[in-house]
């Protein structure tokens, strides 16, 4: 999540010699990413970028501490003037409540909320904020409204704890009760939105039972703050963080407390923040403290100890640090360190640091890595050699590498022959499986999809190819296309089959595409394929045609079905070939099988003739069968029900004659 | 017989009429042939005094090689001359030769092989259907993580596994790493795994189809600077020699620590000013490569791997995003590349 805030307000809390392009550029390196310093007047804001892991770093005390750890490295003086954290406290509060406003807090589900306080005031003034103050938050792109909604935002960005607070005379019977929603409850906030819950979120509910606050995104509007409130019920709080994610996605409420709220906050960090909200409370609105503190902490969040051994620092970092380095560093972003040594290592090998993990980092310091992570980003990534990794030999499988090679001759072949590839997205929608005569019940379905266009996961690619054909009818009169992905096919208990497939589709007619599937054959030298006419429901009749493998069904090829094509809404008829794509793998070769050049007399004759209901195919493997000097036959022209062949006949022996040749073609024609 | 002298005077006349190189040929063998003038005029050579022979027969000799000459000369010229007859407007438009193209993808895809071959690196192909398990729960991602939610993740109707869990698109590549360790049982691993990830994420400039190459280094005794060279040698072969790469902190769950890779933008030349004003492109010289860290130790536990014995990077990419920073592509908008618009396709 990205923060903004002016250089200014940081120094409130560090004392540095670095200016603020200084600071951009080394706390980028090492910590907080300062995207952008941008100068107005003589103010500088900073936008930041900090990882959702490091929620505690996302507010203008998070990043001073940052830069006390990172500037010294630079050569830069950075030390915190102060730490609210130990100045803020219940104990340093000046605030001696007049218990005249009660509160009734019921918390039904505690682990919805690890940590709730609260404390009402009266004798407020609305009003505006100081000058000063309203131009620091709008700098820090926050929009000043007057002195307790402004006092709100100051406290999040300053410490990184969002705050809530209600009119307390909109509360009625001065009664909170925090509880998970029911589906369909609805809530009005703030900002005037009705919001209908999904159900399980965090929600407080007044002795009226109507619901006033929508916890961790956004106040109830029948609560809120107007011109003319007296009495404030002044209000911090941890949630639940799934809870607040899950509420905050699924009402498309992003509010910037949901950002906060949603990474999980620091239990310790409420009292910091209640704190310092008193004291601004009391100087910017003349509020009086009016009831009892409530402060509902169940289960105090503990520090925690990590230990670390210096030869595992070194290890992974690959770099030797100096232990004195190693343990300014942690100390100055608020670790303790402990240091061990067994005197019977020799050192390093035995010197181990015990490091205290403060409750702002518990959530994300777990292991020896975090602390190793630590150290190396501040010591700098920038100080670590390039090395590549050792380089050693590992055997790629087999199949594999001919899956990836020939996948690449397929394409690079194809593209060459004045193919163009399309890659589509695996998922299709209901609409065009029906348009198509597919069943999308016998698909792999998506459960949370974001559009019914990409619902189901395709079994062919002659879906997505077909929209390709009709999304470009008209931009180009020739279109040839093609894609080579995986199809996937379900099973009952197992991962669903994750096939290649090679799919081409055109508008050049059905030779043209059963040209390009043999020429893609013969530059891979594949020729254990044939083709065999057999209907396949995608298919117009005519033109289904099945190639089979040793009998085996390995794709199929045709003019697509014209009532299919119509509710697609194809206006030109289009000729599609589906190709599995494991038998070009399996099947390619480097190079062909070498043949001897016939070196003795070849006669070549012609012949016209009309082959009736015998295949093209047949007549031809017929032709050699019955004749043993035939070498070749070749289809040299075309005319109404009439072809013309030229067959080329030798003997690899002996010189034919051509009397001889004229013999074998009468034998052949006799097929006819 | 004629004389030396008449005989060239006829040749050069008759030479001098010729316009074609077959005529030529005629010309040739009417002199210089078997049944030619010159073979006519040696034969004659026996009517000659004896006296006389041998200046007849330097004269008939130096005749050969004037016609020779003359003749090679005539056909220089008119070979010449043919040359020159036919003018040609080049810049008429040529035989035209089929033109296919290739999406963007597979040519990214065959380049971060080829760089990472090159070093050891082997390409594997992981199920793009996964299981949770493989996809989140191998890779120290708890069940609550938000990267598992509805808003993150596709997930299929299909039912749960009882050991692995749902059934999801896996939003990244990062699945293949815990199914390589398994493949190998152990160290040492160099893998690269390119592939298509999802995630329901789809608006002007997302789609909720893109790819992402993984790679992934176990062995003993890897460390950052391993992780920062590799990194840096893929990023000066795809992108440049000139260009240099920075590691900056981040967070992912799946490694510790955690970066994120920059490298220097293209256009201001990594200074993030250029005419004077600010670079538009980039975040002051730098821009956002992808996301790396060293494997988590949770990661390596997973598919029981020591992680106090070995160590290991990983990092995974976008493939279109790399493609598209790439100097002189222009193109800026992913969804271009999976609109199938054959006017944007057939350009590469």
């Amino acid at each position: 999540m990205n923060i903004k805030f002016t250089y200014s307000w940081l120094l409130e809390y560090l004392e540095t010699d670095a200016d603020p392009y200084e600071m951009q550029k080394y706390l980028s390196l090492c910590g907080p990413s300062i995207e952008t310093v941008e100068k107005v007047g003589q103010e500088y804001v900073f936008d930041i970028e900090t990882t959702t892991n490091r929620i505690d770093m996302a507010s203008v005390f998070g990043v001073a501490q940052e830069a006390q750890a990172i500037l010294p490295q630079f050569g830069k003086k950075a030390k915190l003037k102060f730490n609210p954290f130990t100045q803020y406290t219940f104990e340093n509060l000046h605030a001696e409540p007049v218990p005249s406003h009660k509160i009734h807090v019921e918390i039904r589900d505690p682990e919805l909320c690890s940590r709730f306080t609260a404390l009402a005031f009266s004798g407020i003034t609305i009003k505006k904020s100081s000058e000063e103050l309203s131009k620091r938050l709008e700098l820090s792109g926050i929009r000043s409204i007057n002195n307790v909604v402004d006092i709100s935002n100051y406290l999040m960005l300053s410490l990184g704890q969002p705050i809530h607070m209600f009119d307390y005379d909109k509360i009625q019977d001065h009664t909170l009760i925090l509880r998970k929603s029911v589906k369909n409850e609805v809530i009005t906030t703030l900002d005037g939105k009705k919001i209908k819950l999904p159900g399980e979120d965090i929600v407080i509910e007044d002795g009226s039972g109507k619901l006033i606050d929508l916890c961790g995104i956004m106040g109830g509007e029948n609560s809120a703050i107007t011109d003319d409130t007296t009495s404030i019920l002044f209000f911090v709080q941890t949630y639940n963080k799934k809870h607040i994610r899950k509420t905050s996605m699924t009402t498309g409420q992003r509010s910037t407390a949901a950002t906060y709220f949603e990474k999980g906050l620091d239990e310790d960090r409420v009292e910091t923040a209640f704190s310092y909200g008193v004291e601004l409370i009391q100087s910017m609105t003349g509020g009086v403290a009016s009831s009892e503190l409530v402060d509902i902490y169940p289960h105090p969040v503990k520090e925690k100890q990590v230990r670390v051994y210096l030869k595992d620092i070194h290890r992974v970092i690959g770099v030797t640090i100096a232990e004195k380095k190693i343990i300014s560093i942690l100390e100055n972003l608020g670790f303790g360190v402990k240091r061990h040594e067994n005197k019977e290592l020799a050192y390093p090998d035995g010197v181990s640091l015990e490091i205290t993990v403060p409750t702002y980092r518990v959530a994300d310091v777990d292991i020896k890595e975090d602390i190793i992570e630590e150290v190396a980003r501040v010591y700098g990534y920038h100080n670590l050699p390039n090395n590549i990794s050792p380089l050693l030999y590992i055997k790629q499988p087999h199949d594999m590498e001919m899956l990836f090679k020939t996948i690449s001759l397929s394409k690079h072949f194809l593209k060459h022959i004045g193919l163009h590839e399309f890659l589509n997205y695996s998922m299709v929608s209901k609409e065009i499986l029906e348009q198509i005569g597919m069943d999308s019940s016998k698909h792999l379905k998506i459960s949370n999809t974001i559009s019914s266009e990409i619902e189901y996961m395709r079994r062919s690619l002659a879906p997505s190819l077909l929209k390709n054909i009709k999304d470009n009818e008209g931009k180009r009169d020739v279109l040839k296309i093609f894609e080579i992905a995986k199809i996937y096919t379900p099973r009952t208990h197992e991962l669903p089959e994750e096939q290649y497939v090679l799919g081409i589709a055109t508008n050049t007619g059905f030779f043209d595409l059963k040209g390009i599937l043999e020429a893609l054959f013969t530059e891979l030298n594949i020729t254990n394929y044939t083709f065999k006419k057999q209907e396949f429901n995608l298919l117009a009749q005519n033109t289904s045609t099945a190639i089979l493998s040793n009998d085996t069904l390995i794709g199929r090829l045709g003019m697509f079905r014209h009532e299919f094509s119509d509710n697609v809404g194809l206006s030109s008829d289009v000729f599609i070939a589906e190709i599995d794509f494991a038998f070009i793998t399996n099947s390619y070769s480097l190079t062909s099988k070498y043949i001897d050049p016939i070196s003795t007399a070849v006669i070549k004759l012609d012949a016209t003739i009309e082959l009736k209901d015998m295949p093209y195919a047949t007549f031809v493997s017929e032709a050699h069968e019955q004749s043993k000097l035939l070498q070749t036959v070749e289809l040299i022209d075309q005319y109404k029900n009439n072809i013309t062949l030229r067959f080329y006949f030798a003997d690899r022996a002996r010189n034919i004659t051509e009397e001889e040749a004229k013999g074998e073609l009468k034998l052949v024609l006799e097929l006819l | 017989m004629k004389s030396s002298q008449d005989l060239l005077h006829t040749f050069t006349d008759t030479l001098s009429t010729l316009s074609s190189a077959d005529t030529l040929q005629e010309l040739e063998t009417e002199y210089l042939g078997r049944n030619g003038h010159i073979n006519a005029a040696l034969k004659g050579i026996s009517t000659v005094t004896p006296e006389e022979r041998k200046t007849y027969g330097q004269e008939v000799n130096a005749l050969k090689t004037k016609i020779t000459q003359l003749l090679e000369q005539k056909k220089s010229e008119l070979l010449a001359k043919q040359d020159a007859q036919s003018t040609v407007d080049i810049t008429l438009p040529a035989t035209p030769y089929p033109k296919g193209s290739l999406h963007m993808v597979t040519y990214a895809i065959e380049e971060i092989s080829r760089i990472f071959e090159k070093i050891g690196f082997i390409r594997m192909s992981y199920p793009e259907v996964e299981w949770e398990f493989f996809s989140f729960d191998a890779l120290n991602m708890p069940s609550d993580h938000p990267a598992r939610d509805d808003f993150e993740t596709f997930f299929m109707d299909h039912p749960k596994h009882s050991e692995y869990g749902k059934m999801v698109l896996t939003p990244h590549t990062s699945s293949g790493q815990h199914r390589e360790m398994k493949r190998l049982g152990k160290p040492p691993i160099r893998m690269i795994n390119i592939a298509k990830t999802y995630r329901p994420n789809w608006d002007a400039s997302h789609v909720p189809m893109f790819h992402q190459f993984e790679g992934l280094c176990v062995d003993k005794r890897i460390n950052i600077t391993h992780l920062k060279g590799t990194i840096d040698y893929f990023a000066k072969q795809f992108f440049g020699e000139e260009r240099e790469t920075r590691l900056r902190p981040f967070h992912f769950q799946f490694t510790e620590p955690s970066f994120e890779v920059d490298i220097t933008c293209d256009i201001c030349k990594g200074t993030g000013v250029i005419n004077d004003q600010k670079c538009k492109l980039c975040k002051q010289g730098w821009l956002e490569l992808g996301g790396t860290g060293m494997v988590h130790p949770n990661v390596l536990k997973a598919a029981t791997i020591d992680p106090d014995e070995y160590t290991g990077w990983a990092f995974g990419f976008g493939v279109e995003r790399v493609m598209m920073m790439r100097p002189g592509i222009g193109l800026s908008n992913m969804r271009l590349l999976y609109d199938g618009d054959i006017r944007v396709l057939e350009q590469f």
